[in-house]
Parts: C-alpha cells; sequence; structure tokens
C-alpha cells in the first residue's frame, strides 16, 4: 500500500470534480464566481489542484480566464499563509486533503478568500492587520540592549508544556475568521480600538507566561484592559473548535479575564 | 493612540464599564429575578408554605394567599423598597443600553460555525433583546399602570396582585381571550428569553472574570448553570401556566379574606381567619 493510496481510502480514482472559486481581480474590485473541472492525482491536497488550474486556466464551461492565485509558503501546515475558506469553513489549503473533501466523481469544493481580511487577489489575503495586533499587545520578549544577558530563567516542566502549545499559533487567522466578534476593518485607523481576536489573545498569554517576556505584562493587560481588548470576545467559543493547532484560547481568554481583574485593581490604588 | 484629541470618557472608561455591565446582570439583576420568580411560582406551592394557615385551602386558593400575603409583605413591609427598585431599575437601564451597544459589536454567524456554545452567543443577544420588550411591557402594564396595554383594561393593585395578574394574562374575568392567550404566550417567551439569558450569563461571566480557566472547569460550571437554569424556568413556567389558569373570581376571594384581616399590617401569628384587629 503506498503513501497516496492511504490516503485515498474510498475517493474514486480517476474522477473529475469541481472547483467553484471566489475570484477578484484586485483590492477594491467585485467579486465573482468560477467553477473549473479538475482530475485530481491521487492523494491531492486543494493547492495541488489549484496548481493544475494555474497550469490550464479554463474555466468548466471551456473559457480561458488567468490562473487564479493564492497564497502558500511552507506546504505543511506550519506557516498559516495559505488558509482559505474551504466548503464553509477556514482552514488551511496545502494540509486540505481531496480525497476526504470530495471522493466521488461530480463532488464539487468551494473555496473563497478569508472575508475578514482585505483581499489582495483571488484567494490571497493581506493579514498585515494580525501582525499590527501582534504588535499593539507587544508580543515578543524584550532582550534587546548593549549587553549580554546572561542565560535566561530556567522553566518549570509543566510551564514549557503549557507555553508550547500556545508557540505553536501561526499566525494563519482560522479564529478570526470564525469569531462573531472580530469583523473585517478596512480603516487601518481603526485598528487599535477594534478586537485583536483569540490569535493575539493567545500570543499575549504566552508572552506573560514567559520569566522574561513576563517584563511587559503590565503594558499588554493595559492594551487589553481597553477598548478592542479581552473584554469584546463574545464566549462564542468558535476560535478554540477552528483553531488547526488546537490551542486552548478559551483558557486564555478566561486567564486574562483573571489578570486584567486584578491588574485594574491594582493599577486603581498604586498608579499615579 | 492614533486619536489626536485622545481617548475619549468611554474608552478611559471602557473596563469599568464592561466589567459593571457583566456584575449588574448577577447582582442585583439575577439576584432580583431568582427571588422574583420563587414569589412567582409559589402560585403552586404556596399552600405547603402557609402551615397551620394552608389548612383546609384547596392547592390553589393556598397558592393564592400565600402569594397575596408576600407582595402585600414586599410593599409594605421591606424596608428601602423604594432605594431597592430604583437600583434595580438603574441597573436594568444600564444593563440593557449597554448591552444593546456590545451586541452590536458582533454579528452572528452560526449558518456558518453552527456549534452549540455560537447558538448560544447568538441567543445570548436575542433573548437580551427580547427580555428588555418584555420587562417594558411587564412594568409599563403592572407598574406604571398602562392600562390600555392590558386586554380588558384591568388595573394592577398590590392588594389584589393574583386575581389582577390572572385578568392580565387572561384578557377577561369569563376566560381566556385571543388577547388574553397572546399576552399568556408573550410572557412565558418573555420568561424563557430572560431566564436563559441570566443563566448563559452566569456561565460566561465566570469566564470573563476568569473564575473558570480551564475547559473542565468552563464545562462544569456549565452544567452547575444549566441546573439553576432549569429550575429558574420550572419556577418561571408554572407562575405564568399558574396564574394563566386562575380564576380571578375565586383569587379575590382569597385577597378580600387577607385584607378583611390586615388592611394595613401583616398578620404576625396568624392562627385564625377571624378578623383579629377592629381598625
Ligand atoms: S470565544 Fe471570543 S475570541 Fe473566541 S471566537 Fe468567540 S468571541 Fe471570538
Ligand atoms: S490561534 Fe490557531 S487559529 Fe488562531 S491564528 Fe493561531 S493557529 Fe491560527
Ligand atoms: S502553506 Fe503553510 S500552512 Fe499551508
Amino acid at each position: 500500500m503506498n503513501l497516496a493510496s492511504s490516503n485515498s481510502i474510498s475517493a474514486q480514482p480517476g474522477r473529475t470534480i469541481r472547483f467553484r472559486i471566489k475570484r477578484c481581480d484586485g483590492p477594491g474590485k467585485p467579486s465573482y464566481w468560477q467553477a473549473f473541472s479538475v482530475s485530481p492525482e491521487a492523494g491531492a491536497n486543494v493547492l495541488s489542484c489549484l496548481q493544475q488550474i494555474a497550469a490550464n486556466p479554463v474555466t468548466a464551461d471551456g473559457q480561458r480566464t488567468t490562473p487564479v492565485v493564492w497564497d502558500a509558503g511552507c506546504l505543511e501546515e506550519v506557516c498559516g499563509a495559505c488558509t482559505m475558506v474551504i466548503n464553509g469553513k477556514a482552514r488551511q489549503s496545502c494540509s486540505c486533503l481531496v480525497d476526504q473533501y470530495a471522493p466521488n466523481d461530480g463532488d464539487e469544493i468551494t473555496l473563497e478568500p478569508m472575508s475578514k481580511f482585505p483581499v489582495v487577489r483571488d484567494l490571497w489575503v493581506d493579514r498585515s492587520r494580525m501582525f499590527h495586533n501582534l504588535k499593539r499587545v507587544k508580543a515578543w520578549v524584550p532582550i534587546d540592549g548593549t549587553y549580554n544577558l546572561g542565560a535566561g530563567p530556567r522553566e518549570s516542566h509543566e510551564q514549557q508544556e503549557r507555553r508550547y502549545a500556545l508557540s505553536t499559533c501561526m499566525t494563519c487567522g482560522c479564529c478570526l475568521e470564525a469569531c462573531p466578534q472580530f469583523l473585517p476593518e478596512a480603516n487601518a485607523n481603526k485598528w487599535d480600538t477594534s478586537f485583536v481576536g483569540a490569535q493575539v489573545l493567545g500570543q499575549a498569554h504566552l508572552f506573560n507566561l514567559h520569566q522574561t517576556g513576563e517584563q511587559l505584562a503590565s503594558d499588554r493587560l493595559d492594551v487589553l484592559m481597553g477598548q478592542g481588548g479581552v473584554s469584546d470576545c463574545g464566549n462564542s467559543q468558535n476560535c478554540v473548535k477552528v483553531c488547526p493547532k488546537h490551542i486552548p484560547l478559551t483558557e486564555s481568554i478566561a486567564a486574562l479575564g483573571r489578570a486584567v481583574a486584578v491588574h485594574s485593581v491594582k493599577r486603581w490604588f498604586t498608579s499615579k | 493612540m492614533s486619536n489626536p484629541i485622545g481617548p475619549s470618557w468611554y474608552q478611559r472608561n471602557y473596563f469599568l464599564l464592561r466589567r459593571l455591565h457583566s456584575l449588574t446582570g448577577i447582582v442585583p439583576i439575577g439576584v432580583f429575578l431568582i427571588a422574583h420568580l420563587v414569589t412567582n411560582s409559589s402560585i403552586l406551592w404556596g399552600k405547603f408554605a402557609l402551615r397551620g394557615d394552608g389548612a383546609g385551602k384547596s392547592l390553589i386558593d393556598g397558592g393564592v394567599y400565600y402569594f397575596a400575603k408576600e407582595v402585600t409583605w414586599i410593599n409594605e413591609q421591606v424596608p428601602h423598597l423604594l432605594l431597592i427598585e430604583i437600583t434595580l431599575w438603574v441597573s436594568i437601564a444600564f444593563h440593557s443600553i449597554l448591552g444593546v451597544v456590545y451586541a452590536m459589536s458582533g454579528k452572528s454567524n452560526t449558518s456558518r460555525y453552527a456549534y452549540q456554545d455560537n447558538w448560544r452567543y447568538t441567543l445570548q443577544r436575542v433573548s437580551g433583546y427580547v427580555g428588555i420588550a418584555f420587562i417594558f411591557y411587564h412594568v409599563a402594564t403592572l407598574r406604571w399602570g398602562w392600562k390600555f396595554l392590558v386586554p380588558g383594561g384591568t388595573q394592577w393593585s398590590h392588594h389584589y396582585s393574583a386575581s389582577t395578574l390572572a385578568l392580565a394574562l387572561r384578557g377577561s374575568a369569563e376566560g381566556m381571550t385571543t388577547w388574553g392567550l397572546l399576552v399568556s404566550l408573550f410572557y412565558m417567551l418573555g420568561v424563557t428569553m430572560l431566564v436563559f439569558h441570566f443563566a448563559n450569563g452566569l456561565w460566561t461571566a465566570a469566564i470573563t472574570w476568569g473564575v473558570t480557566v480551564s475547559a473542565n472547569a468552563q464545562r462544569r460550571w456549565g452544567r452547575v448553570c444549566t441546573g439553576i437554569g432549569a429550575a429558574l424556568m420550572l419556577a418561571g413556567w408554572s407562575s405564568v401556566i399558574g396564574f394563566a389558569m386562575l380564576s380571578p373570581e375565586a383569587a379575590r376571594a382569597q385577597e378580600n379574606k387577607l385584607l378583611g384581616k390586615s388592611a394595613h399590617a401583616v398578620p404576625e401569628s396568624s392562627s385564625s381567619e377571624v378578623p383579629a384587629r377592629p381598625e
């Protein structure tokens, strides 16, 4: 049994399937739908089918068109660049196996760009807002300086395991795409007062748990107390269900809810 | 930050407002909801709480008698009643207005992500809207005396609490009218929505305040909230059904009995049905 056939336990070999793709020619341009017929190789994923379409960009009704554009990097579900909405739900297209999604002749797969980010072209979106939001909460460990800080503090095994789960976030945006409280915002000036979303809450928690990263904890909590911070979460818990890395995002949300409560009391009594 | 005038009052007090919104839902509103539903459901279990006074009374007569006694006590004996009411009204207004502002900041997506938790997210907002409409109707008709909104136009009186409520829910003294049925159904809907809103709000509040942090703790607390919700739902439904089935005349007979005994005071040691004090 080769690898390809183990991936296609019940998929019909030699079948033709359809891709319905929501396309857009550029920022601000209207979107439109096109369908393509593809005969997937055994073990194909959505990206390899998109490569087939790019090699021969002809629609299902025989019209020549431009190749469909998408974004990708690692091709192994660690960079998050290839995230798109497949059959209505956000996920990575590189790890989306066509044999599972369209096992029979004539089956259809729908591809759309994520709706919460501006479309660059076709399935490729601009995720800058996620990186902007990481900067809002200083999601890093402060080690820049003019002298060697020496070795970092030792960390317990338990703490390592807790932080490891959070560190696997790949800034893919699935949790934001599924979040009813995270809405598209075209005006970048409004990003600072809009909800940061579960991705950033997970990362703020990650760096607050780090013994050196903790030095910035108070700055992070100040931001998360404000408009667009952790209080904007509506507890729908969609984020934790769609996260491809199974990050316990709702636990980070609750932990931060507790942290900002304590922080606000401390601040009320001690800050000037 | 990007705002040249600096953060607004709303932004500077953002956290305080958010947490006050969460808190007011539990204290005083939630606590009041529990007390209110317990009192109202006594129409069905009040006979057993009357002890000696309940002897010889039917289930419903005992319920009316106990309920009327409780309402009279609340209206005549509870200290600082006006202060309590004002606190409650201010809290409800605050929770409602901010709730609408917060609800409008999201966009429900249950069609794509049809998870149970996500449905509750949506229902929490819908139940808030329905709840506001219901509380407004409830208070306007039974407290502010907006008779034109009551079928049959009966005016609420706390001395005749059970009979006037039964009249409002039935639409006429003779029996259930179409309008009465609609009012009763609206009460069922309103009570159901508010109890859900409270129980689900208790669950989310524990996350908001970081009381339940682990997913397992959230699941366990969810079971407790379901239990609280189920018990309150039972109390709410039995109140509405109990009063909608109540005959206003039979209720009035019990109320007059109670009034005859103590028009201005509540019986302290109520061992007999005979009027004790000449007034
Ligand atoms: S739990 Fe909060 S952050 Fe997660 S999807 Fe729901 S609203 Fe968004
Ligand atoms: S938290 Fe999960 S879903 Fe959200 S960006 Fe990170 S990896 Fe993606
Ligand atoms: S290409 Fe990196 S996650 Fe798919």
